[in-house]
């Protein structure tokens, strides 16, 4: 064949290919500009809407509860005087105790597992191996990876291998030592690079494709390379954001006690009680029905509680195999291995600016290690990239995220799940390019945000939008303008830094495909006016419970302590999804609200034909419902609606809003509403030590209404705590496949002296769709922490720093390249 | 909870009955037992008996001495210590040395002797048993690498007690009692070279004491730490000022504190940093706990000669 022809035919098809691409490029522009001139309401379906008719939005509160201060949480003195009951402090007649022996290998097939001597010794009831437990399970239904424990291999360090049950805690721990196990070695996968080399062994080798990539997700918007290409800076940097882990207070523990008809209840520290009794009846092979699920009072979740844990499914196995109540608590260093903490990301990020602080494009790539198995890591993979978008106006957007499979112990949904790594990389990117512009950084953030009622150039829906304020008021309060303009001289250098950020409240679509309510609550009242809330929730200390006594309590005017919340059992209670993805408030509370109106409109029925007036001149505050100079104390009103009506009860639901995205792809990231926060760091630089002091923290949350302004305010110090620790101290290391800090000795989370000075400011926006406007306010305040943080060490010190922790050593490393530089720029 | 291994527990009442079992194979001395106990649910110990000297009265007293030191008990507790009135007035670094000690609980129950006679620390050797299987054990444990210096022969655990450095400076010494008698023993010449070897006393000695000599040093006492409580220090430093010179212990860098001695005090920070050679016994890098030493130190020598703190030291 002639050359010249070939080369033809190759440049024609170029040619077309360029075509296509341009067309596509082009059409998707077009599509942009069409997404941004849509509003919410255009894209809001209600037909799949359940929740109140009036989520009261924009109202005063009328019944005096809804952002009244001062007042206790309903279960508050039950858990600082020791008398809540947590999974650990129950204690069963003929309760025995299970205890499991881990992994010492990061990757190894399991050869023999000999369980003779370990039987053989007198108090133990039985020996447990992976073939005992063979159905797969995972949190997300699409990728069920794990076993209760190892089946024939082991994939990291602390993997459960085998499990006895005994009379005493001790006994079994014992036994388990006496355990033989044979295994063979395997290289494990350790790093990122690893995990990405398809010639590297696979750790699921079961798996069809992929290698040890566990998702991979590729999005582009708009024209990106044309918009970089087009901008005035273009600014390119690589980011590593460390593993850590979540240490609540509580470990882990499950209690399994057999009952009648064969049925089983199971007492779990979960965060998912709905999630974790569909995985339980799908491991051991029941009927949903047959598992009583309940969870007791919670220390502290923070997203480490939202799978479903070998000690969950062993007690209840061993309680039915042995027919007498079991219990498995988990010791401090398994906690560490259960982790579903923080994936280690790291990240690539080049952005381009306009002179005038206009973002013109991101272009985006995160690779995280998820450890041996997927937890929530499907999830993630999506939230490394879909919130980018949120909160600056943004036309050019393209994320490719690869969530991996490593010899680690699994990393999972942590507190700001998935968009935290991003946003760090973002803000301090952000901050970098606005100064080489020689803009005010805060002025910039101001100046690209979205108004309300706007759509992101992925399809994601903003209603109600407080940054603004948010950004105005920690402005205000820390002094940023007047602060920013100072530098010091000597060794301590202080400086201030500003970060903005975006969070969801609550994912739009269930982990599993169900055209149910997300959310439940039942209503009863009693004779003696006392209301009981039945709901699904799970309280993990985060105060769900008061804010359900809360919403009701705001609408049937009477006071949060009249009302009983019967929480997350699951014979009593209805369905809730459970606590992640910040979806309580808005979901449960909606639930609430709902089923809190189904019950006025009764009571005031009642009471408005009796007093003979229109059922909306009821007045129903603190006990009474009054109209004009009639009144009915809330025990009569009661007994007035009961002999009306008969026995008192409501039942309220929340489904949200079908919201149309023409990106088939974005089914994770949409939520109904986001949280916006703005936060200012002020740090001291020792830069003869490289130590860096974080004095204060002011952060500003719009969390669209203030239901109880002391629990918003604990969430919003909770969160900035948290960052504090992930930006000076945290992190999850390993040497060789070993976790070389699996004690809260080594681990290090801040004590109160490494703690900042925490400003919280709660900024309202009244969002449409939130009970009485309110959104989260539990995970969104931590998103800004870290990076406002980093800029202010550059603010003080003149260094980027790209890698958290901000340890000395780091913040030495990078004075020495900034002294070279500076001396290089003199010569 | 990670169980206790099950032992039998002595705790006589009178310092014969203390002394008489004291170096039997099995047997083990109990302070406070905030690090004893820790250390045994980790398996590190696992001894037959535990030995409680919680109920001899004497051992807990802190009495002056006739030629005006102080004579605190073994068992006189690290909160005590820092109250004491003679301690803060006489040897201010003491007492502010016991406040670093991890936190105020701690302070109450641990003891100045369990303080002084600390087992050495290392970051592969203070761990529990499932995870040091997984390193195959360290050579101060149950294996035969060291993980901090794989190559070497030696142990290179950290001597990490927070009271030694100042101690060493105020010219303590040990008052050591066993079956066969009383004896004393400069605090200098306590500590083994090897991370394995712990104190140099008799297996049948009982630290019964920590004598000070009279007030009149001028010493200062600095810990660096990761956070502001909870944590042992990764650098210990205590300095003294001698007419125009002065003297350094550095320690928590190795097995056992390093003293130098300068003519000069300005040189005391260079010949500190010299003297210091920390190896990874703990996750914080020993590159930069290096570079503090010599900045600690500077700073010390810094408050040391400010005018001010030099009369409320001295």
């Amino acid at each position: 064949m002639d050359r010249s022809d070939d080369l033809d035919r190759k440049a024609a098809m170029e040619k077309r290919v360029a075509e296509r691409l341009a067309a596509r490029a082009a059409k998707e522009a077009a599509q942009a500009q069409q997404a941004e001139e849509r509003t919410a309401a255009d894209v809001t379906d209600p037909s799949t809407y359940m929740g109140p008719a009036d989520t009261r939005s924009g109202q005063p509160a009328e019944g005096g509860v809804v952002g009244a201060g001062g007042r206790g949480k309903i279960d508050g003195l039950a858990k600082i005087t020791g008398r809540a009951i947590f999974a650990d402090d129950l204690k069963l007649p003929r309760m025995a105790h299970a205890k499991v022996l881990r992994s010492p290998h990061p990757h190894a097939r399991i050869v023999s597992i000999d369980t003779h001597e370990a039987l053989a010794m007198e108090g133990v009831l039985a020996v447990v191996v992976g073939t005992d437990l063979p159905t797969r399970h995972g949190a997300i239904p699409v990728v069920m990876d794990e076993t209760a424990l190892a089946l024939d291999k082991v994939r990291y360090i602390g993997e459960p291998v085998a499990c006895v049950c005994a009379t005493s805690e001790e006994l079994a721990w014992l036994a388990c030592q006496r355990i033989n196990v044979v295994y063979e070695l395997l290289p494990p996968v350790l790093t990122i690079e690893d995990a990405l080399d398809a010639d590297k062994p696979a750790i699921h080798e079961w798996r069809r494709k992929g290698g040890n990539v566990l998702r991979k997700v590729d999005q582009s918007y708009g024209d990106v390379d044309a918009a970089l290409a087009g901008s005035d800076l273009v600014l390119e940097e690589s980011y590593e954001y460390p593993a850590s882990t979540h240490v609540p207070l509580e470990a882990h523990c499950a209690v399994a006690a057999p009952s009648d008809e064969g049925r089983l209840t199971v007492w779990s520290s979960t965060q998912n009680p709905h999630y974790m009794h569909r995985t339980l009846t799908r491991v051991l092979g029941m009927e949903q029905a047959s598992i009583r699920l309940i969870k007791p009072d919670v220390g502290a979740g923070y997203g480490g509680k939202c799978d479903t844990f070998c000690s969950d499914i062993l007690s209840a196995h061993l309680a039915r195999l042995l027919g007498r109540p079991v219990k498995m608590a988990m010791e401090r260093e398994e906690v560490f291995y259960a982790h579903r903490g923080r994936h280690r990301t790291r990240m690539w990020l080049k952005m381009g600016m306009n002179k005038d602080g206009r973002i013109t494009a991101i272009d985006f790539k995160a690779w995280a290690d998820g450890g041996a198995y997927s937890s929530y890591g499907v999830v993630t993979s999506y939230y490394l990239g879909v919130f980018m978008p949120l909160p600056y106006r943004l036309d050019n957007y393209r994320f490719e995220s690869t969530r991996l499979y490593t010899n680690h112990p699994p990393a999972g949904p942590k507190r700001g799940h998935g968009a935290i790594q991003p946003r760090f990389a973002l803000e301090v990117h952000l901050d970098r390019m606005a100064r080489a512009l020689g803009l005010e950084p805060a002025d910039v953030r101001a100046n690209n945000l979205f108004p309300p009622d706007s759509i992101t150039v992925n399809g994601l829906r903003i209603t109600s939008m407080g940054l603004p304020d948010c950004l105005a008021q920690v402005r205000e309060a820390s002094g940023y303008d007047e602060k920013v303009g100072l530098q010091d001289s000597g060794p301590f250098k202080r400086g201030i830094g500003l970060a903005a950020s975006a969070y969801m409240c609550g994912a739009l679509h269930p982990i599993y495909q169900t055209d149910t309510p997300h959310s439940g609550i039942q209503l009863k009242i009693d004779r003696s006016g006392r209301v009981t809330a039945f709901t699904g929730t799970a309280d993990c200390g985060q105060g769900s419970n008061h804010m359900v006594a809360c919403v009701v309590a705001e609408r049937l005017g009477i006071q949060p302590e009249m009302i009983t919340v019967i929480e997350a059992d699951s014979d009593l209670c209805p369905v809730d999804l459970g606590s992640y993805s910040s979806r309580v408030t808005f979901m449960a509370g909606n639930a609430a609200l709902h089923a809190a109106e189904t019950m006025r409109s009764r009571l005031v029925t009642a009471v408005a034909d009796k007093f003979g007036v229109q059922p909306e001149d009821v007045l129903c505050c603190d006990g009474q419902y009054s109209a004009g100079d009639q009144a009915l104390k809330w025990t009569d009103v009661i007994e007035l609606a009961e002999s009306r009506f008969g026995t008192l009860g409501a039942t309220g639901s929340y489904r949200p809003p079908k919201i149309g995205s023409r990106f088939r792809r974005q089914s994770v990231g949409p939520s109904p509403a986001y949280s916006f926060t703005a936060q200012v760091a002020e740090v001291t630089v020792d830069e003869e030590t490289g130590i860096v002091t974080v004095h204060d923290i002011w952060a500003a949350h719009d969390l669209g209404r203030v239901l109880h302004p002391e629990i918003a305010m604990g969430q919003i110090e909770g969160c900035v705590y948290m960052g504090v620790g992930e930006a000076m101290l945290e992190e999850q290391r390993y040497r060789d496949g070993v976790m070389t800090t699996p004690s809260i000795l080594e681990y290090r989370i801040p004590t109160v002296y490494d703690t900042p000075e925490i400003h919280a400011i709660l900024v309202e926006s009244h969002d449409p769709e939130g009970p009485f406007g309110a959104k989260e306010c539990g995970e969104g305040p931590q998103l800004s922490t870290v990076p406002a943080i980093a800029n202010a060490i550059f603010h003080a010190s003149g260094i980027w720093l790209t890698h958290p922790p901000f340890t000395p050593e780091k913040v030495l490393r990078a004075l020495r390249q900034r002294d070279l530089q500076r001396a290089r720029e003199a010569t | 909870m990670l169980p206790l291994p099950s032992f039998s527990l002595l705790a006589p009442d009178r310092l014969d009955d203390v002394l008489a079992p004291l170096g039997q194979p099995g047997v083990r001395l109990l302070a406070g037992g905030t690090d004893l106990l820790p250390s045994m649910k980790h398996r590190l110990f696992k001894p037959a008996t535990l030995l409680s000297l919680s109920r001899v009265p004497e051992l807990a007293r802190i009495e002056p001495t006739e030629d005006g030191g102080l004579r605190i008990g073994a068992m006189a507790t690290l909160l005590g210590v820092r109250q004491d009135a003679r301690v803060r007035a006489g040897w201010p670094a003491l007492a502010s040395a016991c406040a670093t000690v991890a936190t105020r609980t701690i302070q109450a129950m641990g003891t100045l002797g369990g303080n002084v006679m600390l087992d050495t620390r290392c970051l592969y050797y203070n761990q529990p048993a499932g995870w040091r299987a997984s390193i195959g054990g360290c050579l101060k444990a149950e294996g035969s690498v060291c993980h901090v210096a794989p190559r070497g022969t030696g142990c290179y655990a950290a001597q990490s007690s927070d009271t030694v450095p100042s101690l060493m400076l105020y010219e303590a010494e040990l008052e050591l009692l066993s079956r066969r008698g009383s004896r004393r023993l400069a605090l200098s010449e306590l500590f083994s070279a090897d991370g394995r070897d712990g104190p140099r006393i008799e297996r049948d000695e009982l630290l019964r004491a920590v004598i000070l000599p009279p007030p009149g040093a001028v010493v200062l006492h600095r810990k660096v730490r990761p956070r502001g409580a909870i944590d042992y220090g990764m650098l210990l430093v205590a300095v003294r000022r001698q007419g125009d010179g002065g003297s350094a212990v550095i320690s928590a860098l190795g097995p056992a504190p390093v003293s130098v001695r300068v003519e000069q005090l300005g040189d005391l920070a260079q010949a500190a940093w010299k003297a210091s050679n920390p190896l990874s016994t703990h996750s914080w890098s020993s590159t930069w706990r290096k570079h503090m030493v010599r900045i600690e130190v500077a700073r010390a020598v810094a408050e040391l000669t400010t005018p001010r703190l030099a009369i409320a030291h001295g």
